[in-house]
């Protein structure tokens, strides 16, 4: 597997060349594209919804670097948001930093913090790694509580003081004022994270931390130490989930607890790199901006206007006789609920299998190892492939 | 010292409903090896179903067989539909039962709305203890709750279905050699620790009040009491029920009511830091 790793054959000129792609590859870059070209044509609104959903899909991509890969499960992601937000935030605040300096800066306070609560927390596994995980933010939250003139409590920084926005840097816009700003500073969040994570997962190192997820204790004979991976994972996975927070709190002008902090917000995170497909990065990227963008949908289905008569028609629960609004989040509860159920291994991983398996029948073959789940080796299947094409098993 | 007696009263109240509500968890946890997030809203169908009931009939007795009822029933149907087709992948099990507890809690706030309702207490009146006056309602549940929690260790050390919860939760394989049907173990867990928590909720709801939120709380508060008292342990739930709750009482008088909860969950991250087994568990051991 790895004696000829480095010796191999292609360039990343062959890697990068999208004619040399598979089609879920070409179809994934025409994505970004389109990322990039849709503000020409949306409306101002939908870039300020669009801008959300690729920060939330930045935090979704950088649960699923630590979680989806080392199979180490945290509940409470949302700390790394909240500490990268609320430092930066703070330094703005009380000390006066500018937001471009003071973004980074929240970055290596998340970074600290999955250092803190990484090296002591990863040595316990399984359940009792979540629990941790899960109950830290909800401390912080308390803390915050605390000291409610330093934080804003409950509220969030609003209630203290005004957060700055970006800056304008010269004929670009403030991004806190432009929507099209916004969008694009939101972007570049996105593909940062995208290709930073991408980069790492198919490299070696990925390779070693889905080895940590499929047998720990193997990992471990072959010399190679899987605390230092996986506190490694957690480190720059919290650096970059800092980062997308600060990011979006001075981006939207603002930090509070339940957009960053809450337990909610972990849990949707989990939940939409589930949905994506978990331990592909790429699919969590796209779990991250359907899941956000879906319940956007829902909460705005309030009124259906009818093709070519324009007339609007309030969507109403026939029993209970409540506008679709007012209960958005129990829908979307059941949808979310419906699709974990039904499609336990995720949006991307389906689609190119059932790509795969289309324009490859004879692709059936047989399982040594007893079987496991049509997902997971689906999932399987699409990252090993994934790894050789993007160069971490060169050959 | 009149507070020491009030805060005394509310430990010991305290502390023997959440081994109601920690004991029904760790029964789960320990022969299904589930960790079932879903628990807190099973305290929110019992509150809610006991008020319903209440309203309709006019009895809280009757709102109290609702609450367990119910609770067992949804606890039933929450097993059979979904937990035992998903059982084997733990962090599926961890999404859903979340995911459950979610739609749970919105499903309360549609149907009831959002704002606390007042279920009425088991017993009206008070009565005085060395010059503090006390509600008998809170004594009542005080009472009840460990004849409840008698009656459970009587049922799991005693009668022939409780060894056989015992012995799935020491081997399901061994216990399968002997002839014991682990899913009809399971089932009968779920549907133990589903009255279980809906009583908690109703008991919690009558000297508080109900509102869609409020299993939150005592989930919270039984990850401590369970990791305390170690995963999977009926006495160590008993007995990390009361070290939290006094631990938290604690807090909430002499330092902040804002740091309500907080210092269990320190104490929570701080043990399975130390002791990962608690004080009276087993280690989780991955097969």
């Amino acid at each position: 597997m790895s004696g000829q790793a480095r010796s191999g054959s292609k360039s990343w000129a062959d890697i990068l060349n999208p004619v040399e792609m598979q089609r879920h590859q070409q179809v994934g870059l025409l994505g970004i594209l389109a990322l990039f070209v849709l503000p020409v044509v949306l409306p101002a609104i939908y870039a300020i919804y669009l801008a959300s959903a690729l920060f939330f899909a930045t935090f979704v991509m950088s649960w699923d670097f630590v979680s989806g890969y080392t199979g180490e499960i945290s509940f409470g992601h949302g700390l790394f948001f909240g500490v990268g937000g609320y430092a930066s935030g703070m330094l703005n605040l009380h000390v006066g930093i500018d937001p471009w300096i003071a973004a980074p800066l929240g970055a290596v306070a998340a970074g600290v913090a999955g250092l803190l609560i990484g090296f002591p927390s990863l040595r316990v596994k399984g359940p009792y790694f979540s629990l941790i995980t899960l109950v830290t933010p909800i401390i912080l939250i308390s803390v915050f509580r605390f000291f409610p003139d330093w934080t804003g409590g409950e509220l969030g920084l609003v209630s203290v003081g005004a957060v700055e926005n970006f800056g304008a840097i010269g004929p670009i816009p403030s991004p806190g004022v432009d929507p099209y700003a916004g969008y694009y500073l939101a972007l570049f969040v996105f593909l940062f994270a995208l290709a930073l994570f991408v980069a790492i997962t198919r490299s070696d190192a990925g390779m070693v931390f889905t080895a940590i997820r499929a047998d720990e204790i193997s990992v471990a004979a072959t010399g190679k130490n899987p605390a230092k991976f996986k506190l490694f994972a957690f480190v720059v996975s919290g650096l970059v989930g800092g980062f997308a927070g600060a990011m979006y709190g001075h981006s939207v002008g603002g930090f509070n607890v339940s957009e960053l902090l809450a337990l909610l917000i972990s849990i949707e995170v989990i939940i939409a790199a589930i949905l994506g497909g978990i331990g592909t990065i790429t699919g969590a990227a796209v779990g991250g901006l359907f899941f956000y963008l879906l319940r956007v949908f829902i909460r705005n289905l309030d009124t259906v206007t009818v093709p070519f008569t324009g007339a609007e028609i309030e969507l109403v629960i026939p029993l209970l006789d409540v506008a679709v609004g007012e209960i958005y989040f129990l829908l979307f509860g059941i949808v979310t609920f419906a699709f974990l159920f039904y499609l336990p291994e995720g949006i991307v991983p389906r689609v190119v299998g059932e790509w795969r398996a289309r324009s490859e029948p004879q692709s059936g073959e047989a399982v040594a190892d007893g079987g496991t789940s049509r997902g997971e080796r689906v999932v399987e299947s699409w990252t090993d492939d994934l790894r050789e094409l993007f160069g971490g098993d060169r050959r | 010292m009149v507070s020491a007696i009030s805060v005394a009263a509310d430990v010991l109240m305290l502390g023997a409903l959440y081994s109601l509500i920690a004991i029904g968890f760790t029964l789960i946890f320990g022969v299904g090896g589930v960790l079932n997030l879903a628990h807190g809203g099973i305290i929110t169908v019992g509150a809610y179903s006991a008020y319903a009931v209440e309203a309709a009939s006019g009895s809280i007795v009757a709102g109290a067989i609702a609450a367990a009822v119910v609770s067992a029933a949804f606890a039933l149907a929450l097993y059979r539909g979904l937990i035992s087709k998903i059982r084997h992948n733990p962090v599926t099990v961890l999404i859903l039962t979340l995911v459950v507890a979610i739609i749970t809690e919105q499903a309360a706030l549609v149907v009831f709305g959002g704002q606390e309702l007042v279920v009425r207490q088991l017993l009206e009146g008070t009565v005085t203890v060395f010059g503090e006056s006390i509600q008998r309602n809170r004594i009542l549940v005080f009472v009840l709750s460990w004849v409840l929690i008698g009656g459970l260790f009587y049922f799991v050390n005693r009668t022939r279905t409780g060894k056989a919860i015992l012995a799935t939760s020491m081997s399901d394989k061994g216990a399968a050699l002997v002839g014991i049907d682990s899913e009809y173990v399971y089932t009968y867990t779920w549907v133990l620790a589903g009255a279980l928590a809906g009583l908690a909720g109703l008991f919690l709801a009558s000297f508080q009040t109900a509102s869609p939120l409020m299993g939150r709380n005592p989930l919270l508060l039984s990850f401590a009491i369970v990791v305390l008292g170690g995963l999977g342990s009926i006495r160590g739930s008993v007995i990390g029920a009361y070290l939290i709750s006094f631990l938290d009482q604690i807090t909430i008088r002499f330092i902040s009511e804002r740091l309500a909860g907080v210092s269990a969950l320190i104490v929570l991250v701080l043990v399975l830091l130390i002791r990962p087994k608690g004080l009276f568990g087993r280690e989780l051991v991955e097969e």
